[in-house]
């Protein structure tokens, strides 16, 4: 380890750090003052990871890189695990949630420079376990629900994944991810598994059976880490895999018919729903969809759109989970009338949120819907392309549902939220992050160009 | 610089009337009205001091250079015309909405940024920003007709929105395709026009616009949204949809095919004559079966604006020369004619013909001005509208005399729709709604005036639109391969 080696893997060290005096300190003091002493050391993370963005590429070890994908991963699983940590109560994820979350966020940055096997298996579990652990805190029978349909399939990812490693080793001798590039049959078969272990976690049809429950079920802070943290790392992780293998057919193939499959079906099923959560939930399925068809079709702009995409999402859906928080695991379409006007903050933040997943301006999605279609032209892929404009036209109408119900006129009790200072913080962060980055999208687009290889 | 602030002038002018009721009351109102007032000055600034080339003023700067998007305005005769009627109709929307109280500041906010998103599809020549503002324009479109509309007024939104969302895709789609096949990646549209696409090419990426730009006017088959959103909206927004979000369609279809696809465009224009021509009869045959006055009106606007699709798809001088008149002249009259139709909703409670009528006993310069402003929509002599649609007509027995006959009787089912409507509204015995009737406030009466002038200004003197047009017209002719007479 040369020097310069301890700023590449101080985010790690800080994050764990946080998880394990939040931990220490869960018994003894109360939620709003664990969460206060996790979040100092990981916003010590998120100002290292901002001042090494530019920073050269160190080659850190063989299990984590630190190239520019990496640090762009990490800053946006710190950044999410800090707005999550931000809306954690006792109420819903007990005194542990801030802990959990810390773990969680430290499994995405794992995950993130995972370059390694090892590495990528324990960073998957690592933002999967504290998922599960948070879904059963509050032991009611969905929250239950949640957690063990979450267990059970990620339990089965996870077997997929080993298998995957375990197979790519075999014809590779190695369990470096870039030492991958082998032709033959055992190479394929793991690539094979290893996709089906991370369609698990990025939710892809058929393997998205969890992701609704969870989003509906478990307490707000599990979603917005589903949403976030492991959909960024798993997207930089298949990247990174996407990047350093010369186009293996079978790759391709699996992630253009589950990524279709996603996007059809989760658009499909969100336009059906009258459950935020569940909307949020199957929405989340057809994002994911994008990402796998962008990755399935490969060209030059395919990193910048990955990276794009989910740095433009991530902000959206913490800011909408905030404010699900707030409302209760059971808001349905109804409820959310005259937000807007009863909470201005929280009613603005969901409908921007909302916004933004659409694809509309001036919200920063209209720029990863840029990506994406641009992408997915350029190459000339028309069926990926049909099918992502039949998806987001479809998103119009579900999504616009729900904001047009936060701006109009309230009749009756006003929807519940008691805002306190961190929510709306959080709020406003993501808020100012998606419209400033929608009308002025310079510094993410560049920084995403600069960090591909 | 100039040119950006007919943008952000309106954009942060809407932010701050948001607050400006903090400051005493009425003054969101003032706030957007002088707001509007500055953008309009500014605008008749640079048009004075403009450039003598092609372009009056051009402004560009770098917005996403890593993605090669760049910030790319351009003016001349026809955008400073457009940008002239959305700030005007924005001060028209607040007089006449000076009875509206319920949440006013987002209210006035909305008509701003309908302003300002509308003036960057005016102005903006890179093919993503463009794309942009055109996408930005529905949202407080939406707003305005889900919140303040009448009674159906969130399933009329939603319509809006889903037409007009799901057709932008096509735009969308296109603009990507040409900026990502580009050597580098640009979507400055005078390069792309230099782009040299194949006929076949051209006629998909032109279909991929006009799909965007034909639900915006809507030509039918894809107008079903035009109807519900005018009779549920607000006046003002009535106003702005037939005054500008209409407009801006015919803008786009003016502007931007024959500069990038002309090949294309004259590959699939006898399509596009017989989908106007079509639409001119529709428009007009189904405006003579209504009841409702906003929505007869609705349809009216579906026929005149499938002229504009006919001039344009004409490519001729005259015909091309036409559309853009009957654009700018569309705008005055069917914006004054929601105003007098709100005025009388707001009064009398009904749009329904069968309850009005004889109007001009109880309130005679409604009546005057209603009648002038339908003599205008018919295309009567004297009025700009007639100079737009026998500029059309006239091009079209250039090119096709059948599409021009057609145009022309439906101008005589026209007369139909205009007595029906006129002889309800304004002859006949008072009804028990209209027994009692005031008569135009001068809050309304003068943008009525304002409107009528500019009706009759430039129907009486239309040598001046058409020098401010000429530069556009000649250089939508231009990739045509047809020369100024």
């Amino acid at each position: 380890m040369t020097d310069g080696s301890i700023w590449s893997v101080a985010p790690l060290v800080l994050l764990g750090f946080a998880a394990i005096l939040a931990m220490v300190l869960a018994p003894v003091q109360p939620t709003p003052r664990v969460r206060l002493a996790a979040a100092v050391p990981m916003a010590l993370a998120v100002l290292i990871l901002l001042f090494r963005l530019d920073a050269p590429e160190a080659p850190l070890s063989v299990l984590l890189a630190d190239d520019g994908m990496a640090r762009l991963g990490a800053l946006l699983a710190a950044a999410a695990g800090l707005g999550t940590l931000s809306f954690t109560r006792t109420i819903c994820t007990g005194r542990e949630g801030p802990a959990l979350v810390a773990i969680a966020a430290t499994g995405g940055v794992a995950l993130a420079s995972a370059n390694h096997g090892a590495t990528l298996f324990l960073g998957l579990e690592l933002t999967t376990l504290p998922m599960v652990a948070l879904a059963l805190m509050p032991r009611t029978e969905a929250a239950v629900e949640a957690g063990y349909k979450l267990f059970l399939i990620a339990g089965i990812g996870a077997g997929a994944v080993l298998m995957g490693l375990a197979f790519g080793f075999g014809a590779s001798g190695s369990l470096r991810l870039d030492a991958w590039s082998v032709e033959g049959p055992i190479a394929a078969i793991g690539l094979a598994f290893l996709l089906v272990g991370l369609s698990v976690k990025f939710a892809l049809v058929p393997f998205h059976m969890w992701s609704p429950d969870l989003f509906a079920g478990a307490p707000a802070p599990v979603g917005a880490l589903a949403g976030s943290i492991s959909k960024v790392a798993v997207a930089i992780a298949a990247l990174r895999i996407g990047l350093s293998l010369p186009a293996p057919e079978i790759w391709k193939l699996g992630l253009l018919l589950t990524g279709g499959a996603a996007v059809i079906l989760g658009n499909l099923a969100a336009l059906r729903q009258d459950n935020l959560l569940r909307m949020l939930g199957y929405s989340s399925i057809a994002h994911s969809g994008y990402i796998a068809l962008v990755l399935a079709v490969g060209g030059d702009l395919m990193g910048d759109t990955v990276l794009v995409y989910v740095a433009s999402y991530a902000p959206a859906i913490i800011a909408a989970f905030a404010v699900a928080g707030l409302m209760g695991a059971e808001t349905r379409l109804e409820d959310l009338r005259g937000l807007a006007w009863s909470r201005p903050l929280a009613g603005v933040a969901l409908g921007v949120a909302l916004l933004s997943m659409a694809g509309l301006p001036p919200a920063v999605g209209f720029i990863a819907k840029i990506y994406l279609f641009s992408s997915l032209a350029g190459e000339a892929a028309w069926g990926p392309l049909v099918i992502a404009a039949v998806g987001s036209a479809l998103g119009f109408a579900y999504y616009l549902r729900f904001s047009i119900k936060i701006f109009t006129a309230p009749v009756g009790p006003t929807p519940r939220a008691v805002l306190n200072r961190a929510d709306g913080l959080a709020m406003a962060v993501a808020v100012a992050l998606v419209v400033a980055l929608g009308l002025y999208p310079e510094p993410l687009t560049a920084l995403v160009a600069a960090s591909l290889p | 610089m100039g040119l950006s602030l007919q943008i952000l002038l309106p954009f942060f002018g809407g932010l701050a009337v948001l607050f400006a009721p903090r400051f005493g009351r009425d003054m969101e109102r003032w706030g957007t009205i002088a707001v509007m007032a500055v953008t309009l000055l500014i605008l008749i600034f640079i048009s004075l001091n403009g450039d003598s080339g092609r372009w009056l003023q051009m402004v560009q700067a770098d917005w996403a250079p890593s993605f090669g998007i760049q910030v790319l305005l351009a003016m001349d005769g026809l955008t400073a015309a457009m940008l002239a009627i959305s700030a005007g109709l924005g001060i028209v929307c607040v007089f006449i909405s000076w009875e509206v109280t319920h949440r006013s500041p987002l209210y006035h906010a909305v008509i701003c940024w309908t302003v300002a998103a509308a003036n960057g599809v005016f102005l903006s020549f890179d093919l993503l920003v463009f794309a942009f503002f055109w996408e930005l324009m529905i949202i407080p479109a939406f707003l305005l007709i889900g919140l303040w509309g009448y009674g159906n007024r969130e399933s009329a939104a939603m319509k809006f929105l889903v037409f007009n969302a799901v057709a932008g895709l096509g735009l969308l789609a296109a603009v990507f395709w040409m900026g990502a096949t580009a050597p580098e990646i640009t979507f400055d549209a005078f390069e792309l026009a230099e782009a040299g696409y194949s006929t076949p090419v051209q006629v998909i990426l032109l279909l991929g616009f006009a799909l965007a730009f034909m639900v915006k006017l809507p030509v039918p088959p894809f107008h079903a949204w035009l109807p519900d959103a005018h009779t549920q909206a607000p006046t003002a927004g009535s106003i702005l949809l037939a005054g500008l979000l209409l407009k801006t369609g015919a803008y786009g279809l003016f502007r931007f095919p024959p500069l990038l696809f002309p090949d294309g465009l004259m590959a699939v224009a006898p399509y596009g004559m017989a989908l106007g021509a079509f639409g001119v009869v529709y428009g007009a045959i189904l405006a003579c079966g209504q009841f409702d006055a906003k929505r007869l009106i609705a349809y009216t606007s579906i026929a005149h604006m499938s002229i504009v699709l006919m001039g344009v798809c004409g490519g001729v001088h005259f015909a091309l020369a036409g559309a853009g008149v009957e654009m700018i002249a569309h705008a005055f009259s069917s914006s004054a004619l929601f105003l007098l139709i709100g005025a009388l909703q707001h009064r009398t409670g009904t749009r329904d013909l069968r309850e009005l009528g004889g109007l001009q006993k109880t309130a005679p310069a409604f009546a005057t001005s209603f009648a002038v402003f339908f003599a205008a929509a018919l295309a009567m002599p004297g009025t700009a509208n007639f100079l737009g649609e026998a500029l059309v007509i006239t091009g079209m027995f250039q090119v096709n005399w059948a599409f021009a006959a057609i145009a022309l009787v439906s101008l005589v089912v026209s007369v139909v729709y205009a007595t029906r409507l006129i002889g309800a509204i304004v002859f006949g015995k008072p009804k028990a709604e209209t027994a009692v009737f005031d008569d135009l406030k001068p809050y309304e009466l003068w943008p009525i005036i304002a409107l009528g002038a500019g009706t009759i200004v430039f129907g009486l003197f239309p040598q001046v639109l058409i020098g401010w047009l000429r530069p556009a017209i000649d250089a939508a002719l231009l990739p045509l391969g047809v020369g100024a007479p």
